[in-house]
């Protein structure tokens, strides 16, 4: 085989792989996100239903809901979020431990919607910076899940967070 | 069910509305029945006697929301109650008799935008006239908190008032995380 580590051939066949740290720790990453729900509209329905039994959220690792923000990786904001929600929803990403992703869930989170209103805030991104959107009002369990793989991809890519601070 | 209870049910509730007549003769500016129940349009000195009247004599017991119409777009409205801006509306509830639902409607002028609270005839008043309190900037005299419930602390003006514009007067734009207190 080429290699000798001081182990047998037959031992090591198709028993190890060289590979980096980083690529090792992404791969868990990606495979265990541990997201923290905000719903706070009809999106979050939808978010219960991904994570529900018929979608199924654990397949892709993410089934481990967190309602502590500091246990988790990956906030879902679903929902409309008022200005005098904004400060609480800020205060929850500042208390995720980094690496943190934001999924900006349907069009009340990305953009206001058809809530264009005096109390309403056009796009968590103006004070949130959101790795991944998705439109719809709400989006169906599907998408949510695309968001998440797309998420994992940008992980197994070993691509920073949008929110990562760059020392 | 109590005898007494029972007295109201009988003997009252089916005739509410000539109750109402009987006793506030004067002050009902406006009256009428449907298959919703009962609605009466009181002024404001006799609203409080009114509703206190309906909930000790005639066992509305439940009063289920309180709220108010700006009617400044509405000319015919206006007309009928002395150019009065503000309608505030309590909805209440009975368990007994058969009108279960009334509803009374009191004209409130811009120029004097008070109205005694109803906290002390039914506790749960004290949100339902803190939000219409909040949304539409009537005071209601003798309530224990007046604050604002829904819009934040800071807030400045009331949004539901007719000549309020939809997005706003810059709340949205100048909002900062530095000046609220979560």
């Amino acid at each position: 085989m080429g290699l000798d580590f001081g182990l047998r051939a037959d031992q090591s066949e198709g028993n190890f792989v060289t590979t980096t740290i980083d690529k090792v720790v992404n791969w868990g990453r990606k495979n265990s996100l541990w997201p923290m729900p905000f719903g706070t509209a009809c999106c979050a329905i939808e978010m219960m239903a991904t994570l529900a039994s018929k979608f199924d959220l654990s397949r892709f690792g993410s089934e481990a809901i967190r309602f502590s923000p500091r246990q988790s990786d990956l906030l879902i904001v679903s929902g409309r979020i008022s200005i005098k929600m904004m400060p609480v929803l800020k205060r929850i990403y500042d208390q995720m431990p980094d690496p943190k992703w934001i999924i900006s869930m349907g069009a009340c989170a990305s953009c206001g919607g058809v809530f264009d209103t005096y109390t309403l805030i056009q796009g968590v991104d103006q004070f949130l910076p959101v790795d991944v959107y998705i439109p719809g009002c709400p989006p169906r369990p599907e998408d949510l899940i695309d968001a998440v793989m797309q998420v994992q991809r940008q992980i197994h890519k070993g691509e920073l967070p949008k929110g990562a601070e760059v020392a | 069910m109590s005898e007494e209870e029972k007295k109201i049910t009988e003997e009252t509730i089916p005739r509410v509305l000539e109750q109402l007549k009987e006793k506030f003769g004067d002050a009902l500016l406006e009256d009428a029945e449907s298959e919703n129940g009962v609605v009466v349009v009181v002024n404001k000195e006799k609203s409080y006697p009114l509703l206190e009247y309906l909930k000790t004599e005639l066992a509305y017991s439940f009063l289920v929301d309180v709220t108010a119409v700006d009617n400044s777009n509405l000319e015919s409205e206006l007309m009928k109650f002395d150019y009065a801006r503000f309608m505030v509306v309590y909805h209440l509830y009975t368990y007994q008799g058969e009108t279960p639902r009334l509803r009374v409607k009191v004209p409130v002028n811009e120029k004097d935008l008070k109205i005694q609270s109803v906290t002390d005839l039914w506790k749960g008043a004290n949100w339902l006239e803190r939000e219409t309190y909040d949304m539409f900037g009537i005071d209601f005299e003798g309530h224990p908190d007046l604050r604002r419930i829904l819009m934040p602390d800071d807030f400045e003006g009331h949004p539901l008032q007719k000549d309020y514009p939809l997005r706003g007067r810059g709340e949205r734009e100048s909002f900062n995380f530095e000046k609220q207190n979560v």
